[in-house]
Parts: C-alpha cells; sequence; structure tokens
C-alpha cells in the first residue's frame, strides 16, 4: 500500500468549479491575507500550526523549521524576519498545541494552489482545521507512548 | 561490510564525507577516494552543498563506487521537483548506490547563482517519505513499480538551533516517515549535544534509528569564527575556541580536539556512529580515524 503520507488526494477540480472557487478565495483572502498573511497555497494548514501561516516561509516548509533558524530565532535567508517555525512554536506552547505539531504534513498538492481551502475542505480534498486541542500535554505523552507501543 | 549490514548488525559507523569539483574533472574524485577506501565505511557525497554548482552527487557517488568506496548520496530539494527526485532516484538505485541522504538544502541565495528560483516541491521529512514509498514499490502517484529500490535512507538533524524542542519534533517525524539513519550537523559544543541526545533516548528514538554524530575538524580559528558567523544554525562553545586561539599549531590542535570529541561521543548512550565531515581537508580523515582508536574496527 502507498504511505498515507505521500498520497495525493485526486479530486479533480473542474473549470466551472475552479472560476467559484476564486470568488470563494476572494473573500476568504479579504480575512485571511490580513489577518494571516495567506499564501493562497490551497491546502491551508493555519489550524494545526497555531494560526501562523507556515508558507511565509523562504523555502515553504510544511513539516517544521529548516537547520539555519539563527540564535535569537531570525530567519536565515532574511537575517531581519523571524523564523516562521520559530513563531509557530511558540505560538503553539501558547495556546497548547503542541500535539498538533508531531502531525506528518503531506506533500503539497500544486493543483490546489490559489484555490479556496474554505471550498476544498468542504469538496473533501483535504483535512478539516481543528480548532480545539483538550490535554496537549497527554496527548504529547501519548503519541510517545504509541510509537513505543508499535515498536513493541 | 555495506552500511546496510553494519546498520542491522548493529556495529560502531564511521562516515566520511566530501565535496564534488567545480568543474568536469571525475579524477579529483578517484584522488580523494584514496583517502578512504577502507577507512571509513560510507562517504557523504555532497549535492551542490551552499547552492554552489558542483559534478552531480550522483555521477560522483558512481565514480567512488568504482573505486571501491560505499557512497552516500545526498539528495536536495532546492534543485529538483518531484519528478526529477523520483527519475534521479531511480537513476542511482540502477546504478547501484543503496544509500541516500534526504536533505532539504541550502537557499540558492546564498550560492553563487543567486538569482535561481528554488524548487522546494517537498520537504526533507516528505523525500524520506518518498524514498519509503518507493522501497515499498510505489512511485508517489501510487503507481506499482515493477522492481522496488533497496535504498538506506538517511537524514539530517541540527541538535543545536532554536527552538530545542522543536528539532525533536523534526527528528521525530523524520523517523516516523522512515529514517533508517540519521548524521547530526558538527558538534562543537558537547554540552548541547549530551542534552538533546538525553531526549533522544528518552523519547526512544534512538533504537528505530540509527543516529551519527558529526564531527568537524577545523584547521584554524579563522575557519571556525567564520562559521559560527556566517553559518547559519551552527553553535560552538568558547572553550573550544580558546583552545584552537591558544594553540600555537592549530592544524594538531584542530585534529587532537576532533579525537578527544570522537573519544567522548563513542561512549554516549545511543550515538551508534560518528560522521566526520573535513570540508576541504579529506586527506585528514586517515589520521583521525586512526588516532581516535577506529581503525580496529575495519580489520
Amino acid at each position: 500500500m502507498p504511505n498515507e503520507l505521500a498520497s495525493l488526494q485526486k479530486i479533480p477540480v473542474t473549470p466551472r468549479e475552479r472560476k467559484f472557487s476564486r470568488l470563494m478565495l476572494f473573500f476568504e483572502s479579504l480575512f485571511k491575507v490580513p489577518v494571516f498573511g495567506c499564501q493562497h497555497c490551497g491546502e491551508c494548514l493555519l489550524s494545526s500550526t497555531a494560526f501562523v501561516c507556515c508558507q511565509g516561509c523562504p523555502k515553504r516548509l510544511r513539516n517544521g523549521p529548516c537547520g539555519g533558524t539563527g540564535e535569537d530565532g531570525s530567519c536565515e535567508v532574511y537575517h531581519e524576519r523571524k523564523c516562521v517555525w520559530y513563531k509557530i512554536y511558540y505560538r503553539s506552547k501558547l495556546l497548547k498545541r503542541m500535539s498538533l505539531l508531531y502531525k506528518l504534513n503531506k506533500i503539497h498538492n500544486w493543483n490546489l494552489e490559489n484555490t479556496s481551502a474554505w471550498l476544498n475542505v468542504f469538496r473533501k480534498r483535504i483535512d478539516g482545521p481543528i480548532w480545539f486541542v483538550h490535554h496537549d500535554k497527554q496527548k504529547v505523552k501519548d503519541i510517545l507512548a504509541d510509537d513505543a507501543q508499535a515498536k513493541n | 561490510m555495506t552500511l546496510k549490514q553494519k546498520i542491522e548488525s548493529k556495529q560502531f559507523i564511521v562516515c566520511g564525507e566530501t565535496g564534488p569539483p567545480q568543474s568536469c574533472d571525475g579524477e579529483l574524485i578517484r584522488e580523494k577516494s584514496r583517502h578512504f577506501k577502507g577507512i571509513v565505511d560510507a562517504v557523504n557525497i555532497t549535492d551542490n552543498q551552499t547552492a554552489i554548482v558542483r559534478l552531480s552527487s550522483i555521477a560522483s557517488a558512481k565514480i567512488l563506487l568504482d573505486e571501491g568506496v560505499e557512497p552516500i548520496m545526498q539528495m536536495t530539494c532546492r534543485d529538483r521537483n518531484r519528478l526529477a527526485i523520483q527519475s534521479d532516484l531511480l537513476g542511482a538505485a540502477a546504478l547501484g548506490i543503496n544509500n541516500v541522504l534526504c536533505l532539504t538544502g541550502d537557499y540558492q541565495k546564498f550560492g553563487d547563482h543567486p538569482e535561481a528560483k528554488g524548487v522546494f516541491d517537498l520537504d526533507s521529512i516528505q523525500l524520506v517519505a518518498t524514498v519509503a514509498q518507493m522501497n515499498k514499490g510505489y512511485l508517489l502517484s501510487g503507481k506499482e513499480m515493477k522492481k522496488p529500490t533497496e535504498f538506506v535512507i538517511g537524514a539530517a538533524a541540527n541538535p543545536f538551533a532554536v527552538p530545542f524542542e522543536m528539532r525533536l519534533i523534526r527528528l521525530y517525524k523524520k523517523v516516523q516517515a522512515g529514517a533508517q539513519f540519521i548524521q547530526t550537523q558538527p558538534v562543537f559544543d558537547m554540552e548541547l549535544f549530551a542534552r538533546w541526545m538525553e531526549k533522544v533516548v528518552e523519547m526512544g528514538l534512538h533504537e528505530k534509528c540509527v543516529i551519527l554524530a558529526g564531527v568537524m575538524p577545523v584547521k584554524s580559528v579563522k575557519a571556525l569564527l567564520y562559521m559560527k558567523k556566517e553559518v547559519p544554525g551552527v553553535k560552538i562553545s568558547d572553550e573550544y575556541i580558546n583552545r584552537m586561539k591558544d594553540s600555537c599549531e592549530p592544524k594538531d590542535e584542530g585534529v587532537k580536539i576532533a579525537v578527544e570529541m570522537i573519544q567522548t561521543l563513542k561512549n554516549f548512550q545511543g550515538v551508534r556512529g560518528i560522521h566526520l565531515m573535513p570540508v576541504m581537508w579529506e586527506s585528514i580523515t586517515p589520521v583521525i580515524v586512526k588516532e581516535a582508536g577506529l581503525a580496529s574496527i575495519f580489520n
């Protein structure tokens, strides 16, 4: 069986839907661009990255920071900026959403670039947002414990 | 004994590293292979490191293979999209290259072609998953291949960058995606590395993958200060810098420190090997391996 992480949801976007998606994207952008700096990737990860858009990263990494974060948390490419994943880490800590950082994010589907993430959730192309995380610390422990068990 | 067998038989592993030349001179790689043959288990071949154009890592790996040295081909996501990555991996497998180290790659701004378009279609974790999937016999498209690849999958880890906990999460994800061995960035700060290793053991990751600690011997204090200032994500302890500064024979001191480090790292719980990466100083590899008392494992 192919790996879950590397599989792409193959529900094609019809030209008609794309038009509608553009319209939806316009309204989505009104909110998401000023608040989160949305880059219109169409596969929104905001809820699992503590509501910091990870696509602001110059390498557009979806699974955590590269090895070049400076000691003060600066981006290795643009020193005057803060590393996006540095922000995500501290925000996750603050909002008690650390367990979500353990999730492996799938390979980006470039077909969904510049489409409405809200519509994509509705059409079940991508997973919906995760609003509430209860007992975050316990969840992190469970993730690690499950793994140890799976090994045995 | 191949790297795969060494990993399975739980033996101590020593890796070297070499960078291909910035020309089509394959002879240079053949010459450098002399420093590794019979001395290390496998040799990393960098893939356009620091975003500077060099002879391709697949071709260099093949040259090393012909010379009787086992290569670890590095594969970065900066220069290739998912089509090129898969086709290059298949090509490498066909040439008999069995080890691949999955990296995201340095940003192109720092290299000799700063105006280039960086691809970053996948990231290193997704690349690890891609190779793992190809080992199972499937391409990313879901198409089944007639013959699956048999790569030993490697990945890198940087224990020295901030935030500390995020580095462990990254490592966890890489192991989860299917990494079989992990090479760390060069250790210049033993205290921090010890703390990181402790956490790795606590999370039980050292049982699921082989961790190779990076050791970089340096020639002079200038190189050390340059790295501290210019290379992102590198942390160097003051003690190290002072020792290099006070020494009248910096080259010998560099070797001495590297050897001492290997002795310390060898005894860490969870460290299964050493990754030696003398940048532009490959000829020192046999000296260090011998002085650190690792040579006996190859006889």
